[in-house]
C-alpha cells in the first residue's frame, strides 16, 4: 500500500511482521555474507567455544529484518537511517515479532522517525532501533 | 566511578584507512531478499526498477554494512577479554545502491571506551565505515559497535 507523508501521524503503527530465522536461513544468510560455513551463527559447538549458549542469529540479520519491516510499509519509502542496539542474543528457530511506531514527523525536512523493535513472541525485547525515512508527498 | 584503562593501539583513532572494495551482484541482491523476506519490487524486479526511473535493480541499503565484515580493518590490538559480540549498528544512506555497483570502503576507529556493570567490565570498539560507489558518490556511512567482555 502506497503511503504519503501527509497521511502519517505520530503513533501510527508499523507492522507487526512475524519472522523465524531458521537454521537453514541463517546458513544461507552467512553464505551471502561470505562467512565460513561453521561459525558462531551456524554451529552450536563453535558458539559454545566462544562463550555463547547456542548458535545465534547474526546481529546484521536482525537489523536486516527491521530494515525490511520499515521498507515494506510503503513501496516508495526511502530508508535514510537505521540505528539499532542488540540487547540480547537472538536465537534460531523462534518466532520473532517485528514492529514499530512513528515517533516524529519533521514537516520542514519531510522526514519521519519511528522506534522499531524485534521481540520474541513471549515479549522479550532483543533488538531496538530508530529508523528515519521519507515518503512521497501527495502533491508531488 | 572511574572506568579501568585498557590497552589498545591508540594511534588508530580518527585515522582513515582504505578497507578494500566489493561488487554487489544481482544474484546476491536476490538471495538476500529471499532470506530476509523482502517484497519490494524495486529490489526484486529489474524491469520494475527501471520503469520507476532507476538504472538497474536496487540493492537494499543493508547490503553495504553486510559486506563490511570482509573488509580490511587495522588490528586494534586490544589487550582485554575473549568474548566479542556485535553491540549495535547504525547505517545512514545517502544514495541508492544498485546491483552491479562496485563499492569502495574506508574505515576509521571512531572510539574505544569501557563500561562496568554487574557482570564486569566491557570494552566497546566503534568503527565507522564510509562507502563510495564507482562514480565517487558517497552512498552510505555505517557505524558499528562491538563489545568485548572478560
Amino acid at each position: 500500500m502506497e503511503r504519503y507523508f501527509e497521511d502519517v501521524d505520530l503513533g501510527d503503527l508499523i507492522g507487526p511482521v512475524e519472522r523465524v530465522a531458521t537454521d537453514a536461513q541463517v546458513l544461507d544468510f552467512c553464505k551471502v555474507w561470505g562467512m565460513a560455513a561453521s561459525n558462531r551463527f551456524t554451529s552450536r559447538e563453535v558458539a559454545q567455544r566462544e562463550g555463547f549458549p547456542d548458535a545465534i542469529v547474526p546481529g546484521i540479520m536482525g537489523m536486516a529484518f527491521l530494515a525490511e519491516l520499515v521498507t515494506r510499509w510503503s513501496p516508495s519509502l526511502e530508508l535514510k537511517k537505521l540505528d539499532v542496539i542488540f540487547r540480547q542474543l537472538v536465537p534460531h528457530n523462534r518466532l520473532l515479532k517485528l514492529h514499530g511506531v512513528v515517533t516524529d514527523k519533521d514537516e520542514e525536512m519531510g522526514l519521519l522517525e519511528a522506534d522499531v523493535y524485534l521481540d520474541l513472541s513471549d515479549g522479550d525485547r532483543m533488538v531496538t532501533g530508530k529508523a528515519v525515512f521519507s515518503l512521497p508527498h501527495r502533491e508531488g | 566511578m572511574a572506568q579501568p584503562t585498557v590497552e589498545f593501539d591508540r594511534s588508530l583513532l580518527g585515522k582513515d584507512f582504505p578497507a578494500g572494495s566489493f561488487t554487489i551482484t544481482k544474484e546476491q541482491v536476490l538471495a538476500y531478499c529471499r532470506i530476509i523476506g523482502e517484497t519490494n519490487p524495486l529490489y526484486l524486479d529489474e524491469q520494475e526498477a527501471r520503469r520507476r526511473g532507476h538504472p538497474a535493480l536496487l540493492a537494499p541499503p543493508l547490503m553495504c554494512p553486510l559486506f563490511a565484515r570482509d573488509l580490511d580493518r587495522p588490528q586494534v590490538k586490544l589487550n582485554f577479554g575473549r568474548m566479542r559480540m556485535h553491540a549495535g549498528q547504525a547505517l545512514e544512506s545517502f544514495h541508492p545502491i544498485y546491483a552491479g555497483d562496485t563499492i569502495t570502503a574506508s574505515v576509521h576507529l571512531a572510539d574505544v571506551y569501557t563500561k562496568t556493570g554487574r557482570s564486569g567490565t566491557m570494552v566497546f570498539i566503534v568503527w565507522e565505515t564510509v562507502f563510495v560507489n564507482q562514480q565517487g558518490e558517497r552512498v552510505a556511512v555505517s557505524r558499528d559497535s562491538h563489545m568485548v567482555r572478560e
